[in-house]
């Protein structure tokens, strides 16, 4: 996020788009509630009537895939109808007119036969958007689980930057970020083309750089993605894998592939606290500690670094995962320092990561609200909002991107379209929440949202079992007719071991980062049984 | 606009600002008010009477957390009249309350700040009201508990409902000594729109909502430990306090509103799904497949020569870029610096990412 959370409650409108924000960040969904009751307005864009969608004065009910398309349109409208920032365009940007240029052809007629929102919808967005100083933009998977989600994230940069909501309180950019710490650990160098601090590993003095901090010779090349170290695996090129904490057989697209090559890899090791679906092909499982029983330290959406503490000690013989990491390097052969504690292992990150340097336990023990970086020096106060003396590196180049249509799209055989997603009750894999009664009371299985206009035509009722097919599965849910689909659409959460949706998605992935296309595959659906006892709160309105 | 002008509040000249209450001028200046409705995150409600001040030129006591200042206003937080109003209004609560043998009003596993204040004044000795005011019995939800005798519908969790959660599943019901806190026909809240975020339970200033699944003597074990952490779950980053009782996490709340960025905030996640910590079926010990492909428990040192060596042996045999090391984004920051310097400087490759994209 370019900008901070507690910054949302006084701004004047939200773009939320691709973010069902009330399920997904449930916390950050009452910040938004705080300015809606305040007056701000709300603009959803999303596929499916979310719950914020209903509290929205506009709701763009976008064709998934068609993002480029609508915010091309809303760009075609702020350019010609001359509502963009002039002086902020000239003084921090570069390549402006190949956006102007780009974008004649998106006008929001022909982006309605596209999308299906209504092209006076997208002028009203696309007015209200560059007319309101504290606007910002919230956006989440929605945008980036495309094969274009690069392109998709481009297109939102180009609005806010031809807008002028950039270095502004409460307006801003600002990707959600899915787990705990997904921010902490690309921050950490977790990735496989930058050290931490993402500085390049192709960078030649960065290379030569930890090569002496860490006293041994480095790989020179960019490494595999996750995306490609599946694909790899799967053709019988990545020989062996250590996964820590991340249950890949359910969270990958196309499992399916993942399962051959995890099959076929010489050797695997997990690191976890529960036994899941990729512990099965495991030769070495060994025990991790889960949050509560380690010390160390979160960085938030809003790249804020907290504390976490050891409350209790970890069961059995299970050991904080640092320790078990330190133990395999210096087994391995490498001279791993002997840290004594995760404050050590810290100082050692934020000595050769510029944007944290400043930070430290101690520091973090007096700022119980954590510390935002960039925080370059022990002095600096941390940067709750990024830009705000313009960007904070050069000038900032627009990009023009044309439309793309998704890789897999509905035909006869396979007519759906599949969207994939999280719901409130559970989290991701749900090794913890489903161990839980709350969450599994509320949400027991798998489930898929159907419009009743296609329920009706396939002959299912609310609460039927049925089986959802994509070119590379099948897996079984029962079906919730809801009017909050598209007709056409049907969605399904990710989180259920025994009918795994990632069966049925589809792993092309994006050029640039290798994401997965979860947000867009062609299935099928037919009823297959009726359930005896399906809930009566059935949601027959159609829409 | 805002403007800033002198106040007069308890004999002393202060400044204040346009729009703020008596209660926002109080705090800055360091005077104590007591208070049982008031949460900072909803808006004022004067329901409880409990922060009543005079204000010159008023009649009646007036309620601090709700009465705006304005230039010159002279107000007063302690005086005779405030105290014998105190006396009348906390003995009529304890009428209408449950008490416990020292005479006070019962705490459960929250604190009762109504116990407190009840300990300041003398006992009127008034009869109890006993009013036939009902809770949800049968309500089925595994988190909240709603005990109609601890409560002093302040309201707070109904507003709290409907002002910060914004999904209105509890409500005032009835008129007179049967009002209570109600959902639609008393259906439990598993078949409302309450989406278990326990923030009632976190508001309520008398414990009449309890967290069914926390010990329920909690507050009278005293220093029970707590640690300060960050939520494991989404990337918004919630403080928490992890309450600790003989080595098990027994609740988690939320540090009080103001301070953090979650303002006292918690989704259900967070508050409650705190069971798969202990739950018996978490990984205790290293475990080693064998040639049968049977996991089979090992020794640290075993487990760990293992998996050196299994890694050892693919590098030498096929390089080590096929090696992959799949860190995580549910990790600490350390350990995925560690986990990203084990495949770089251990190994030798740059075959490391995490769920970032997932």
């Amino acid at each position: 996020m370019t900008n901070s959370i507690d910054e949302i409650r006084d701004t004047d409108m939200m773009f939320v788009i691709g973010s069902n924000t009330t399920e997904a960040h449930p916390i950050i969904a009452m910040e938004m509630k705080r300015a809606r009751q305040r007056g701000a307005k709300l603009v959803v864009a999303d596929p499916r009537k979310i719950w914020l969608a209903e509290m929205a004065d506009l709701h763009l009910q976008l064709k998934p895939g068609t993002d480029v398309w609508l915010l091309s349109a809303m760009a075609n409208v702020i350019i010609s109808e001359n509502l963009y920032d002039q002086a902020f365009i000239e003084k921090h940007t570069t390549d402006f007119d190949h956006v102007v240029e780009k974008v004649k052809s998106y006008t929001p007629e022909e982006a309605e036969k596209i999308t299906g929102v209504p092209a006076e919808d997208i002028r009203t967005a696309a007015r209200w958007y560059a007319t309101t100083k504290h606007a910002g933009i919230y956006y989440t998977l929605g945008i980036t689980e495309h094969t274009h989600g690069t392109d998709n994230v481009y297109c939102l940069a180009n609005l806010v930057l031809m807008t002028g909501h950039l270095g502004v309180k409460s307006a801003g950019m600002n990707p959600l970020r899915g787990q705990n710490n997904v921010q902490g650990a690309n921050d950490a160098g977790a990735t496989p083309v930058y050290y931490p601090g993402y500085q390049k590993v192709t960078d030649v003095s960065v290379k030569s750089k930890f090569e002496t901090a860490w006293g041994v010779g480095l790989s020179a090349h960019d490494g595999l993605n996750l995306n490609e170290m599946m694909k790899e695996m799967a053709k019988g090129n990545l020989k062996a894998v250590y996964v820590m904490g991340e249950d890949i057989v359910i969270s990958e697209p196309n499992v399916t592939k993942v399962e051959t090559g995890l099959n076929r890899c010489e050797f695997v090791v997990c690191q976890e606290i529960f036994h899941n679906e990729t512990t099965r092909f495991a030769d070495v499982i060994l025990p991790g500690a889960c949050f509560a029983e380690k010390d160390g330290v979160f960085t938030n959406s809003d790249r804020r670094i907290q504390r976490v503490r050891k409350a209790v000690d970890p069961p059995g013989k299970a050991r904080p995962d640092w320790r078990i990491l330190c133990d395999i390097a210096r087994t391995s052969g490498y001279a791993m320092p002997n840290y004594l504690s995760t404050e050590e292992v810290f100082a050692e990150f934020a000595s050769l990561t510029p944007q944290i340097k400043g930070i430290s336990y101690q520091r973090l023990e007096a700022t119980p609200a954590g510390l935002q970086w960039p925080c370059p020096d022990e002095n600096h106060p941390g940067t709750p909002t990024l830009h705000l003396d313009g960007p904070m590196v050069g000038t900032a180049p627009f990009q023009a991107v044309d439309y793309r249509p998704s890789a897999e799209l509905p035909d006869n055989d396979y007519p759906l379209v599949l969207s994939t997603g999280r719901t409130l009750y559970h989290y991701n894999s749900a090794t913890q929440t489903r161990r839980d009664a709350g969450p599994a009371t509320k949400q027991r299985g798998n489930f898929i949202e159907i419009n009743l206009r296609d329920a009706k035509r396939l002959g299912i009722q609310h609460g039927n079992r049925v089986e959802v097919a994509s070119r590379r599965g099948t897996i079984c849910a029962e079906a919730w007719i809801s009017p909050r689909v598209r007709v056409g659409c049907i969605w399904m959460p990710m989180h259920f071991a025994e009918n795994r949706a990632n069966l049925l998605t589809n792993d092309a992935g994006d050029s640039v980062t290798g994401t997965g296309e979860y947000k867009v595959c062609a299935v099928k659906v037919r009823a297959v049984e009726a359930l005896p006892n399906a809930p009566a709160n059935a949601l027959l309105e159609t829409r | 606009m805002n403007q800033s002008f002198q106040i007069t509040l308890d004999g002393q000249t202060v400044t204040a600002h346009t729009g703020e209450t008596v209660f926002d001028v109080a705090k800055r200046e360091g005077v104590s008010i007591p208070s049982l409705c008031h949460d900072s995150r909803l808006e004022p409600a004067g329901a409880c009477r409990v922060c009543l001040v005079e204000v010159a030129g008023q009649r009646r006591l007036q309620p601090g957390c709700a009465w705006v200042v304005t230039p010159d206003m002279q107000i007063e937080t302690q005086t005779d009249r405030i105290q014998r109003h105190r006396t009348v209004l906390y003995n009529l609560y304890m009428a209408d309350h449950e008490i416990d043998d020292a005479g006070l009003p019962v705490e459960t596993g929250n604190e009762n700040q109504l116990r407190k204040l009840c300990q300041s004044v003398p006992s009127m000795g008034l009869t109890p009201i006993q009013a036939p005011r009902s809770g949800r019995p049968l309500d089925d939800n595994p988190y909240i508990k709603f005990e109609p005798d601890l409560c002093i519908l302040c309201a707070r969790c109904t507003r709290y409902c409907d002002e910060v959660e914004a999904v209105n599943a509890i409500t005032l019901a009835n008129r007179g000594s049967e009002t209570t806190i109600a959902t639609a026909g008393q259906r439990s809240l598993m078949e409302t729109t309450c989406e278990l975020c326990g923030g009632c339970i976190d508001t309520c200033p008398t414990g009449a909502l309890i967290e069914k699944k926390a010990p329920s003597n909690l507050v009278q074990l005293g220093e029970i430990e707590s640690f300060r952490s960050t939520c494991n779950f989404c990337g918004v980053g919630c403080q928490l306090n992890l309450h600790v009782q003989n080595d098990r996490v027994v609740k988690v709340t939320s540090p009080p509103p103001g301070d953090t960025l979650n303002d006292g905030n918690l989704c259900i996640k967070g508050r409650f799904a705190y069971d798969f910590i202990h739950h018996q079926d978490r990984i205790t010990e290293p475990l080693i497949r064998d040639k049968n492909g049977q996991l089979q428990p090992a020794t640290w040192e075993q487990a760990i020569a293992a998996t050196a060596n299994g890694l050892n042996a693919v590098r030498e045999k096929h390089g080590p870029d096929a090696l992959g090391f799949i860190s995580s984004s549910r990790c600490t920051g350390e350990e995925n610096y560690l986990m990203q310097k084990l495949a770089r400087a251990a190994f030798g490759t740059n075959n490391i990412h995490q769920c970032a994209a997932t």
